[in-house]
């Protein structure tokens, strides 16, 4: 009878087999004794035990199953990039710039130095409270430092710059503006120096009451100067002018090329590839003395040049290379127009190819120069600028891609016929023209301005060019946009990888990676430090290394494969024995569990039924 | 002592003097330079060989400097960029027919190609850094020429021939990539590569249809530099392009004669004038040897007159041929032994321009047929054995009776035949080079009495190929002699197969040199150096020939295999553990309770009906059904109903889609 009720074993199946007639029979003589409510022993445990460690054991197993199944992640610093985007991302990096007045002959003492410096501040402030976008700019938190040099005597501000009064007095006030500027840096050249931290940009404003016009120029190293007959009103005006919108802002105008689009690789590099096409040398052939150009024109600015990138250079001449778009014959110019309308059409990419270049490997950026030698039938070939003028350099520029020339040859402006087999040469003079051309559009690729005047509304400025391309002021204006843009790039490029990196759990990740991202996060706090010292060229530098880092690291071989070990793949794998397994087991436990109560129940029930 | 004097001091003086013809000279030289010319050839099987060939040279640039108007940029970069001493790359597509279209000549020697692309490169860095110029230069090539060329980046697929293969330096590495397609897309960059690219000159001959449709293309890039030595001697970079393709002139005529062609019934196109930056542009028609002494026999005059006849009136009153234009000159070949060479008609294409193109014809008048020369032997390679275990290559060579004569080195008492062999064979294919056997006139030889040298460097397992190099020697009277060699397939790891496994193995070809014989023509006027693609005709290359490439099948694995075995282990553990736990948790007698419980409430018809059915069947009185037997018959009934619709489905499944 007991036998029944029991939770039977293997072993007492066989002694069921004979129970029924006897459960019967006892269901007989026992009404009140219901075998669906009710049993009279206790339920057992051994099977709920059994299920239960089953499915504990598979539960233990798991994650050494997990752990044999892991992929190798290395472990990325993400918090540390967080912080580096903050840094960069919500404050801009303000750099520390050093401004110094001068006043030379100012006859009235109604200012002070230091009232002259307060103004000239709050004058700078109304100027960068319009334009506050531009990446890289000066933080204006440090004083003026002012020099006021009048009949009477000499006064400073408290400032640790001096100006050595009277050194201007013993100056021909007729001397030209290249001499006048070297002598200013050989009086102002050690302010650097002394300025600890953070370059020193100087604007000397020398009152001259005989004579009538007002002239700004500014010079080639970190200094201006205004010379006429100026109030103090219109001196602080100009100067706060010249100091935000030239040493700053880099004399940029509305829409020119912003620091984003800085023609540099990712790996910091720059390859200026030089072209020289001869469009269909059956009429004639082109040669000329790069070499020579090489040495003279282009090292040193690709010296200059250096801290912001690594420059190479590259020429070839290439032949059979039409342009591919539409000029017309000009009676009154008497000369084949292209109209700026054409420009997006001139470069023919199926014949021109300009990119065979083994040099540039990776994500270096290749600039093409291009000089075009017409045909016969396009000679002369004139560019028309949408005002009808015709085009002073008969160039154009093509921003991240490079610049193109039209160089007409003299032969068919002569409209002699020439003997098609020899190869001429560029002349020197043409070749040097073109060249000033070449770095004007550098200069304009860069994002800078390539006229020597710079108008606004106070007047015109006039700006000395170096003969190295780049005048310091402009190299520090470029380095900054440059640092500040790399670290952006940086901070962006870092963000998005470890954004991607979390979004894939399973993805692989190498200690190369790993280590990338800490080189570009060292650079990146390195070239910060050096733009709060304000060391230009070393944060430019270190910038570009952790730029270069972050891109090495989101662009690395084993991060671009597809074939990481998806987590889809992982379950088509393991599911055809886990699903089934893990029901199975599941639903035992549940079922024993179930029963389990179910028969303690019953047991209950009977246990207060008999009592 | 004032004589000696006077001597040293005559021959120092002497010594300045010619020093600075030698300076002057090179500064003559300093010039970049760009050649174009093409070559023509009727062959005997009714085709017409075109030989492209373009030479661009550029002084070194200690003296001239990095700024070129002709050389291409990019070969001048890779040639610095990798240090490149020397440098092989051919596109081809379809086999040189040694038999037919030549086997002894210069061109079949240095431009005949192995199907597919062969690349070989000689650096001139230390040792240890060979293969990783190797490596970069693969992939800047592949880069460069759009073609898959980086596949002979892996140590697998490259190997370091020791002495066989031009060089001994051992830092010559040499790959080939059997299966590789050739096509227009390799062409572009290689045209690019020409100051003219095709849009003047010979080069604006190729029109695309018609040099792909050809039975042979092979497109090459030589170039040797010595930019990197230290000598004053240096001549700086040679690039040489040649583009050798057999077209079919395609013509109405009867079947026996040569088909006559022009330049535009062979290319569609004509040439309107030359690239005005090559320095000479030249297309030579050439007849080969065996071709003018039946053109002699045909014209059956006295021995001694024939020539100058053919030469003088050749292009008016030849019996057998007639060209469309007046060849500028006429140059003959001059060979030592008593036969007659070559003669080429050379043509300039100066003076053409787009009014009046150039388009040279040649009519035959006479059916004539001739012969190629042949190299002593004609090698050919197959595989022996099937199955997908083990198998057998064999190269067997065949003697063409042009072995007697000719030899360098020929000696009455012993002449011996020294033929190399140079074989590369792939990692899965695992050579017993212990197995190789000689043959020679069907006769087993014992091995090293006919083998000069050996070298072999035995393949590795996915690390490096095998390589072979024998110089066999053998007697000149042998007809023919064949080599065998055993090999097991190997099993590669299912990441390994390519895309199209079930294709089979590609085995790259042999090359086999007679060094012996020695091709080249000579030509009496030493003006014709300056010739690029003369002075190549007149160098000395040893005979080179190419196998076949084999085709090796090899096992393939069911690529889905991986997870039907997951699946299947898989499915078979949840079996178990499922019915395990089943067994494990079951209650036997609770079952049998229940089961009766349900029974003592209805029984069906059908249940009763089979029960009677099988009492029948038994042969015992039917009795009114006993719970337990009932539910088992019941539960047998519905697995048989179960079991039937199942059947019942799969076959008419198997009918509606038979």
């Amino acid at each position: 009878m007991d036998a029944a009720n029991n939770p039977p074993s293997p072993a007492m199946a066989e002694i069921s087999e004979t129970s029924p007639a006897s459960a019967s029979e006892l269901q007989k003589t026992e009404p009140e004794f219901d075998l669906e409510t009710m049993r009279k022993t206790k339920p057992g445990l051994k099977r709920l035990v059994l299920t239960l460690t089953v499915l504990l054991s598979f539960l233990l197993g798991l994650p050494f199953l997990l752990k044999s199944v892991e992929i190798y992640r290395s472990p990325l610093p993400f918090r540390e990039i967080d912080d580096l985007s903050a840094a960069v991302g919500s404050n801009k990096l303000f750099f520390p710039c050093k401004f110094q007045a001068v006043f030379v002959d100012f006859a009235g003492d109604s200012f002070t130095a230091n009232d002259l410096s307060i103004s000239i501040k709050s004058h700078m402030q109304r100027l960068t409270g319009k334009d506050s976008t531009s990446c890289g700019a000066c933080s204006y938190n440090s004083t003026i430092s002012v020099s006021l040099e009048t009949g009477s005597g000499c006064f400073h501000s408290d400032n640790d710059l001096k100006w050595k009064c009277g050194a201007l007095n013993e100056l021909n006030k007729c001397e030209d503006d290249e001499f006048l500027d070297d002598y200013l840096q050989s009086l102002l050249g050690d302010n650097d120096v002394r300025s600890n931290g953070g370059k020193v940009y100087s604007v000397i404003v020398v009152r001259r009451d005989d004579e009538k016009a007002v002239r700004a120029v500014v010079g080639k190293y970190r200094h201006a100067w205004i010379v006429g007959r100026v109030s103090e009103e219109e001196a602080v005006k100009k100067m706060a002018e010249v100091f935000v919108k030239v040493f700053v802002n880099g004399g940029k105008e509305e829409g020119s090329i912003t620091g984003e689009f800085m023609p540099v690789g990712a790996d910091g590099r720059v390859v200026l590839s030089f072209n020289l096409l001869n469009a269909d040398p059956r009429d004639w052939t082109y040669d000329w003395e790069f070499q020579e150009i090489d040495d003279n024109i282009l090292a040193p600015i690709i010296e200059v040049l250096k801290p912001l990138a690594d420059i190479r250079v590259e020429s070839q001449v290439l032949y059979h290379t039409p342009k591919s778009s539409f000029s017309y014959w000009d009676d009154k110019l008497g000369s084949y127009i292209f109209t700026t309308n054409d420009l997006p059409f001139f470069v023919n990419s199926n014949e021109w190819h300009l990119d065979t270049s083994v040099a540039a490997g990776g994500r270096s950026k290749i600039l093409h120069f291009v000089v075009y030698v017409p045909s016969a039938t396009e000679c002369p070939l004139l560019l028309q600028l949408p005002n009808g003028e015709i085009s002073m350099t008969n160039g154009f520029i093509s921003p991240m891609w490079g610049s193109v020339v039209v160089w007409n040859p003299s032969a068919c402006l002569e409209d002699a016929k020439l003997e098609p087999r020899v190869r001429q040469k560029i002349s020197h003079e043409d070749l040097r023209k073109i060249f000033e051309v070449f770095i004007g559009q550098l200069r304009q690729l860069f994002g800078l301005k390539s006229r020597s005047l710079f108008g606004d509304a106070g007047g015109t400025l006039q700006l000395l060019t170096s003969e190295r391309g780049f005048t310091e002021w402009e190299l520090d204006v470029l380095s900054r946009q440059h640092t500040c843009f790399n670290l952006l790039q940086c901070a962006t490029t870092l963000g998005s990888l470890s954004r991607l990196v979390q979004s894939l759990p399973r993805m692989i990740i190498k200690d190369e990676i790993g280590k990338q991202v800490k080189y570009s996060l060292e650079a990146a706090k390195l070239a910060l430090s050096n733009v709060s010292d304000g060391v230009y060229d070393a944060s430019a530098v270190s910038s570009r290394q952790a730029r270069s880092f972050a891109e090495d690291a989101f662009y690395h071989p084993s991060m671009m494969s597809v074939s990481y070990y998806s987590f889809e793949h992982c379950f088509a794998v393991y599911s055809p024995f886990f699903l089934p397994v893990s029901l199975h087991v599941l639903l035992a436990a549940l079922r024993e569990w179930k029963r389990y109560k179910q028969e303690t129940r019953k047991y209950k029930t009977w246990k207060v039924k008999n009592l | 002592m004032s004589r000696l004097k006077f001597s040293i001091l005559f021959f120092l003086v002497l010594f300045v003097a010619s020093e600075s013809r030698a300076e002057e000279e090179k500064v003559a030289e300093l010039k970049e330079e760009f050649n174009e010319a093409l070559l023509l050839r009727p062959l005997p099987d009714r085709k017409v060989l075109a030989h492209f060939h373009f030479h661009s040279s550029a002084p070194p640039t200690r003296t001239y400097g990095r700024h070129h108007y002709l050389f291409p940029k990019s070969i001048y970069q890779l040639v610095h960029k990798f240090q490149v001493r020397e440098m092989e790359l051919s596109f081809t597509q379809g086999r040189w027919n040694y038999e037919r279209w030549g086997g002894f000549e210069p061109i079949s020697s240095s431009y005949a190609k192995p199907p597919g692309v062969e690349l070989w490169a000689e650096f001139d860095v230390p040792h240890h850094q060979v293969d990783d110029s190797w490596k970069n230069l693969t992939h800047a090539l592949s880069g460069l020429f759009c073609a898959s060329i980086n596949f002979l980046e892996h140590s697998t697929s490259y190997s370091t021939p020791q002495w066989s293969f031009r060089s001994f330096s051992g830092k010559l590495r040499y790959g080939t990539l059997p299966r590789e397609a050739v096509c227009t897309e390799n062409l572009t960059p290689w045209l690019k590569l020409l100051p003219c690219r095709d849009k003047a000159g010979l080069s604006s001959l190729m029109d695309r249809p018609s040099i792909y449709r050809g039975y042979y293309h092979s497109q090459r890039l030589h170039l040797k530099s010595d930019e990197f030595d230290t000598s004053n001697m240096s001549t700086g970079i040679v690039l040489e392009q040649t583009l050798t393709v057999v077209l079919q002139p395609n013509t109405f005529s009867e079947k026996i004669s040569q088909p006559s062609w022009s330049l535009s019934s062979l290319f569609g196109r004509k040439v309107s004038g030359k690239c005005s930056l090559s320095h000479s542009s030249n297309l030579y028609v050439q007849f080969e040897q065996n071709l003018l002494s039946k053109v002699n026999e045909l014209w059956g005059k006295s021995e001694a007159s024939k020539n100058e006849i053919l030469i003088n009136e050749s292009v008016q009153n030849n019996p057998l041929f007639e060209l469309s234009l007046p060849p500028k000159r006429v140059i003959k070949e001059v060979e030592n032994l008593q036969k007659e060479g070559s003669i080429l008609f050379e043509f300039s294409i100066d003076n053409y321009d787009e009014s009046d193109p150039f388009d040279l014809g040649l009519k035959w008048k006479l059916p004539v047929v001739w012969s190629c020369r042949q190299a002593p032997l004609r090698a050919s390679r197959f595989l022996l054995g099937s199955g997908n275990e083990r198998g057998a290559i064999a190269l067997s060579m065949k003697s063409t009776r042009s072995n007697n004569i000719e030899r360098a080195g020929f000696d009455e008492k012993e002449c011996w035949l020294r033929v190399g062999i140079f074989q590369v064979v792939p990692w899965y294919v695992k050579v017993y080079y212990h197995t190789l056997e000689v043959f020679l006139d069907g006769e087993l030889q014992s091995t090293m009495d006919n083998i000069e040298k050996i070298h072999v460097s035995p393949s590795e397992d996915k690390v490096s190929p095998g390589v072979m190099e024998i110089v066999l020697r053998l007697p000149c009277s042998v007809k023919t002699a064949a080599l065998t060699l055993e090999f097991d397939k190997g099993f590669l790891h299912i990441d390994e197969y390519p895309p199209d496994a079930n294709q089979g193995f590609d085995i790259p070809s042999a090359v086999v040199c007679f060094g012996d014989f020695l091709t080249s023509m000579t030509f009496d006027d030493n003006s014709l150096q300056n010739i690029p693609i003369l002075s190549k005709l007149q160098e000395n290359t040893p005979v080179i020939s190419y196998t076949e490439v084999l085709l090796v099948p090899l096992t393939t694995p069911d690529f889905s295999m991986p997870y039907n075995v997951i699946t299947i282990t898989c499915t078979v553990f949840a079996l178990y553990f499922g019915s395990l736990l089943n067994a494990l948790r079951r209650r036997a007698g609770e079952e049998e309770r229940l089961l009766k419980a349900k029974a003592a409430k209805k029984t069906g018809p059908l249940t009763l009906m089979l029960s009677r059915l099988s009492a029948k069947l038994r042969g015992k009185p039917w009795e009114p059904p006993q719970q337990s037997s009932s539910t088992r018959s019941s539960i047998n009934y519905k697995l048989i109903v179960k079991v039937a619709l199942v059947a019942g489905i799969g076959v008419a499944w198997h009918y509606y889609f038979q």
